[in-house]
């Protein structure tokens, strides 16, 4: 049986987990394609026209991944990380959506409810519907969870070393970069790291040998001491790490700027937003939004990034300049 | 403590409440152009339309002299519950020293619950408060059964604007009542004089039915949705909208299972097509849509403030019910360049639909 996973939203923070899972209950695991003009403009032609770009790219995926004769393709329902904290609505209703958008898909999707107390979505309650559907045991279920827990958790030590996720799911010598200035780059998995989405933004830094830390390198523990601050967290799990993270980097020497890539028209962000620009100022750190949507060019991209880190480059030396000039 | 809060429909209930308990209250305008534009402005450029409007009445009744804003945190999972603490971060940097009670679910937070109970309480009693609280819930049952009567009868009015006058003539009798005895009398007046009002009847055949569904704010919220109840009314089709405050009351305030029966009912109904909770009313407005087409309603209008995320979901979901019922859903976004002429022309072409829809059945029997 072969299990089609679309190469978007989650695809970049859990894919070693799912595609251990699946292939050590015996199935064959096939992604869509890399995201491509014509994967997205398939997305944008079939969703509704207000959403975010991620979601057309994922609606995208999935069409990619009906040309590929899978057997079902599998579309989570992720409903929370955290007790008492959700996922972005969209999230929460993806299966929904796609069934809506699509006649006749039903029998193609594979879907469950994740309702998990951490990141970490081994928890054998979430994938009972297996046993039916897919016609597996609980035992092989069981020990194929612990299979893919064990492979994620790796995945996820090196990523908190700083190796950046591309790095991980791509190749099997993954690199470091490191720059004269630091980064930190806010923003969710698939905005950071979906290539074609973004314009290649972390091969922009890397040519402008610029060294970027994003919110997935970061320990949960670091996060959740700076979520402390905040009276209420907000709903949504990812936007809290993303707030987390935020605020660590405000408040570190390290970093010399902080960019924050988001998608056109996100909800969760566009709350963040106040947050971030009112305290980074507070802090005296270079801020900047990049927003990205279907017709987002290159060219846009690297002018605002060279702009904004040639400033944060002329800056530091400056201040090092005085430095020097004191001692 | 000069307390204000949110204007969604009409504002006099909170009015009554905070003042009935001896406060000073500064009632907000209603949300015109300068709201408007006061809210686009100070908000982030992608906030939902509500957060933006409010937040443009919270800087109007702060122009009047408020200092402390009263509003619910929401029961999420969406952004409308963390407007509150957003909207907070962005008055005080603007340099406003405003307090904020934000009534969050007690069960998360007893203690910050009670808190806020005991700031709204002030001087007042246990016993008046809970008079207090009893006569606004009256009211609030009451004015929606009155404004019931209007969104279906307004349809028929045989002189324009009749109705329209005499609602904004009752509501302002509402404001002045100082008891539960006094809203059902002003209820009784209210009856007879919508009674009086000459109407203009149409055969059953040829009525026209809409229910309004979607997003709390835009649909109960007139000045913002371009007054589609009375638009809708105008051009002779009865309205029905999934959200009432009495009912938002019934189903999230009373803890008596018999009060929620109708929401649930409604819930279930859409979860065919919605399997969970996904946060705003997006499941809500999906069974809403299901439930007015059962009752008979001859087509239904979906509103969403631009970019609203579970009813984006909703949106997805509503292109499907269209095809497999093959009945009529007009989906709006409304936000601050939604151009009312534009709207009214889609109006107009969707009430055409129905028309013929509903003569074609005619011929056909
Ligand atoms: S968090 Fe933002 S970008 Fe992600 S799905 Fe939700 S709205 Fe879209
Ligand atoms: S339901 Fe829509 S309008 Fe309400 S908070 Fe959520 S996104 Fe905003």
């Amino acid at each position: 049986m072969k299990i089609g996973i679309p190469k978007a939203l989650m695809y970049y923070f859990y894919y070693p987990f799912w595609k251990t899972l699946f292939e050590s209950l015996g199935f064959e695991v096939v992604t869509s394609d890399d995201t491509s003009k014509s994967i997205l403009d398939i997305g944008v032609k079939e969703a509704v026209a207000e959403i975010c770009v991620p979601m057309k790219v994922y609606t995208g995926h999935v069409l990619n991944l009906l040309d590929k004769s899978v057997d079902y393709i599998y579309i989570p329902r992720f409903v929370s990380l955290r007790k008492g904290i959700f996922m972005c609505p969209k999230f929460m209703g993806l299966p929904d959506m796609i069934k809506g958008l699509f006649d006749g898909i039903e029998n193609k999707i594979l879907t469950h409810n994740i309702v998990s107390k951490s990141t970490d979505i081994s928890e054998f309650h979430n994938y009972t519907v297996f046993i039916d559907k897919l016609g597996v045991s609980r035992k092989d279920l069981k020990n194929a969870l612990k299979k893919a827990r064990d492979k994620w958790l790796e995945f996820r030590t090196l990523n908190k070393q700083g190796y950046d996720i591309n790095e991980l799911l791509t190749s099997d010598k993954p690199k470091k970069y490191e720059g004269d200035i630091t980064i930190g780059l806010i923003g969710y998995v698939y905005n950071v790291y979906d290539r074609f989405v973004n314009m290649d933004l972390l091969n922009v830094f890397r040519k402008l040998n610029i060294k970027v830390v994003t919110f997935d390198m970061m320990e949960e523990r670091i996060i959740q001491r700076q979520l402390k601050k905040f009276k209420k967290n907000m709903f949504w799990e990812f936007t809290n790490m993303l707030l987390g993270t935020a605020y660590e980097f405000m408040e570190r020497d390290d970093i010399d700027g902080i960019i924050h890539i988001t998608a056109f028209g996100c909800g969760p962000d566009s709350i963040v937003e106040p947050f971030l620009t009112i305290d980074s100022e507070k802090h005296k750190k270079p801020f900047m939004t990049l927003r990205i949507d279907e017709q987002t060019g290159e060219s846009h991209v690297i002018t605002r990034v060279e702009a904004f880190t040639d400033l944060i480059r002329i800056k530091k030396y400056k201040a090092e300049k005085t430095v020097e000039g004191v001692i | 403590m000069k307390i204000t809060f949110p204007y969604m429909g009409s504002p006099y209930m909170y009015e009554k409440l905070f003042t009935l308990l001896g406060h000073e209250v500064i009632t907000p305008p209603k949300p015109s152009q300068k709201t408007v534009d006061y809210g686009v402005k100070y908000s982030p450029e992608f906030a939902c339309f509500p957060l933006k409007v409010i937040l443009g009445t919270y800087l109007e009744a702060l122009e009047l002299g408020a200092d402390t804003i009263v509003t619910s945190g929401g029961n999420g999972p969406c952004r409308a519950g963390y407007y509150g603490e957003a909207q907070k971060k962005i008055l005080r940097n603007m340099g406003y020293d405003v307090e904020f009670i934000i009534f969050d679910e007690p069960k998360k937070d007893i203690k910050g619950f009670m808190d806020n109970v005991m700031k709204i309480k002030g001087k007042s009693s246990w016993a008046q408060v809970i008079r207090t609280v009893k006569i606004v819930y009256d009211m609030a049952k009451s004015m929606d059964k009155i404004e019931k009567i209007v969104e279906t009868k307004r349809a028929y009015e045989c002189n324009k604007g009749e109705f329209t006058k005499a609602w904004h003539e009752i509501t302002e009798e509402y404001r002045r009542i100082e008891s539960s005895e006094d809203v059902k009398k002003v209820e009784r007046k209210a009856i007879e004089r919508l009674n009086s009002i000459k109407i203009c009847e149409v055969p059953e055949k040829e009525k026209i039915r809409i229910g309004i569904v979607g997003e709390i704010y835009v649909v109960m919220e007139p000045s913002i949705n371009g007054n589609i109840e009375e638009v809708l009314n105008a051009y002779g089709a009865e309205v029905e909208r999934s959200h009432y405050i009495s009912e938002w009351i019934d189903f999230n305030l009373i803890p008596l299972p018999s009060y929620k029966e109708k929401e649930h009912k409604i819930l279930k109904k859409g979860e065919k097509y919605i399997e969970i909770i996904i946060g705003g009313h997006a499941k809500q407005s999906v069974g809403a849509i299901i439930d007015f087409m059962e009752r008979g309603f001859d087509g239904v209008i979906h509103l969403k403030p631009f970019g609203c995320l579970p009813e984006l979901v909703s949106q997805s979901v509503i292109d499907k019910i269209m095809r497999e019922y093959d009945y009529p859903i007009l989906s709006l976004s409304i936000d601050e360049q939604m151009a009312i002429a534009n709207v009214l022309t889609r109006i107009e072409a969707f009430l055409d639909v129905i028309k013929l829809k509903k003569h074609r059945k005619k011929i056909a029997r």
